[in-house]
């Protein structure tokens, strides 16, 4: 192995710095503010591929980040390592969810009916250039019903279970701090499902979609039908010292279970993420149905897709590519001509990779 | 259960939920007002003011396995005041809030200024409810009724 130093690059690395910055323009608390104010769905993705629950920190990310979403995730995943873990939280429950969307496409009539809450599924995509006009983007407030929609809702796997329409596997009870640990363990394969479902949580949603993606398109062995779709706040439940449970704040999370014809009962397929994210969600749980029994090197394997969907490992492997690499493929050069019989070494460098 | 959950007709649970959600500049001006009467009795010693992770299982409804979802910022306040102690945590970073929910939960726990408290309690629980049954009707009116043609 060798390496080769940037020579007199200092200050140039210091005034490229600078320079990123510059364009970036300084800012205070009222750009981080205001970020998170005008982009949730922005901020919840962040959150989610972070793997850390903090709007303000995630919009501070972007702020100092320009918005570039790798360098935002690098730097929230490298700030939750100065920070003790104080606890571990009870776990969240389905029917503890406190639900803002719900819907399923495999059932119209569902226990607790279907609820569209905040979507653009159903609207024109228009972009509204008359605020580049100088008007204000002012849509009609929601008329609200009269009375509220009930916060928490049964559990659709729940039902499908009575019906005898899925599996009914055994809640085997894991202590807490048993649970299997991304940041504290390395993901081994096959991956046990609690690493899968954590992985998959903190994943790159347009990885996840990519892959998600090909599974839909035939490329996977089941295609799969949302059996439930979930926008909703969690609970963050921890104990007092004094043994009370009780909840200290809320985080939105997305939650999808997908489903696929399988034998004589129907196969799920389920995913979860901080954030309201439902395109993540609804392809990493394409992802989960299809695992069982996937073709090796696949994109629906499990080794394939929880090694590339991984934001940090991913993104940084690609970028170390434009760092210096000349001795490598100095050696790569001299193997090409010691394959045609040119002369190797300082003397070619006029021939091929002379400016590298 | 705690003599001032009934008055403020919440149980001790709740009571924390309130002091976890309130308004952050309201919970800071009460613990403020009533940390003079805590400290008239005995010195309050701060046993932890920091923030931290919690990390958040949730249940796969698949095959019922518990994963951890990812780690929620918290801010943590832990007071001891002879045997009796006082305990703040909050989602997020504000320190002074966390501190200002484990000085108000200790003056509970001595049985100070209970009335205020209370009162306290019960205006911020009722704006917390009013601004979940707001959001909860504007989220009806999205309700759907599928149809098969």
């Amino acid at each position: 192995m060798a390496y080769v130093a940037t020579r007199g690059g200092e200050q140039a690395i210091e005034q490229a710095e600078r320079l990123f910055r510059a364009d970036l323009a300084p800012f205070d608390r009222s750009r981080v503010d205001e970020i998170r104010r005008a982009m949730p769905y922005l901020i919840d993705r962040i959150m989610g591929e972070a793997s850390l629950y903090d709007p303000d920190l995630a919009a501070l990310a972007l702020a100092q980040t320009g918005g570039e979403l790798y360098e935002a995730t690098l730097l929230l995943r490298a700030w939750r390592t100065t920070q003790p873990r104080i606890a571990i939280a009870q776990p969240v429950l389905q029917d503890e969810l406190l639900v803002q969307r719900r819907i399923s496409a495999a059932f119209k009539d569902i226990p607790g009916g279907q609820i569209l809450g905040p979507t653009l599924d159903y609207a024109h995509r228009i972009l509204d250039t008359a605020v580049l006009e100088g008007a204000a983007h002012a849509p009609p407030p929601v008329d609200p019903a009269p009375r509220p929609a009930p916060q928490r809702q049964p559990s659709l796997a729940d039902w499908e279970r009575t019906e005898g329409l899925v599996a009914s596997p055994a809640h085997s009870p894991v202590a807490p701090d048993d649970i299997p640990d991304l940041t504290r363990d390395p993901l081994l394969i096959p991956a046990p499902r609690a690493h899968r479902l954590q992985a998959l949580a903190r994943a790159e949603t347009g990885g996840v979609l990519a892959l998600g993606y090909s599974a839909m398109r035939g490329y996977g062995s089941a295609h799969p039908t949302v059996n439930e779709l979930r926008l909703a706040e969690a609970e963050i439940r921890v104990a007092h010292p004094d043994g009370t449970v009780f909840s200290c704040g809320r985080a939105r999370v997305s939650q999808a279970e997908v489903a696929a014809k399988g034998g004589d009962q129907i196969e799920l397929g389920f995913a979860a993420t901080f954030g309201w994210n439902e395109v993540k969600v609804i392809a990493a749980a394409t992802l989960d149905l299809n695992s069982d029994g996937a073709a090796p090197g696949s994109a629906t394997e499990e080794e394939f897709y929880l090694y590339h969907t991984e934001s940090v490992e991913a993104s940084g492997f690609c970028i170390h590519f434009k760092m210096p690499h000349y001795v490598t493929f100095q050696s790569a050069l001299d193997a090409m001509r010691g394959a045609s019989g040119e002369p190797a070494g300082e003397g070619a460098d006029h021939k091929i990779g002379a400016s590298l | 259960m705690n003599p001032t959950d009934d008055k403020a007709g919440l149980g001790r649970a709740e009571t924390l939920e309130v002091l976890a959600r309130c308004d952050r500049g309201r919970l800071a001006a009460l613990a403020e007002a009533i940390l003079p009467a805590v400290e008239s009795t005995a010195p309050v010693e701060v046993l932890q003011n920091r923030t931290g992770l919690v990390m958040l299982p949730m249940r796969d409804t698949v095959k019922l396995v518990d994963f951890h979802l990812g780690e929620v910022l918290v801010a943590e306040a832990h007071l001891r005041h002879g045997a009796a102690q006082g305990y703040g945590m909050r989602s997020g970073r504000d320190l002074e809030a966390a501190m200002g929910m484990a000085v108000v939960d200790l003056a509970l726990a001595l049985g100070i200024e209970t009335d205020r408290i209370a009162a306290f309690l019960a205006r911020e629980n009722e704006a917390l409810k009013a601004a979940d049954t707001l959001r909860m009707r504007q989220v009806e009116a999205t309700r759907v009724e599928m149809e098969t043609f």
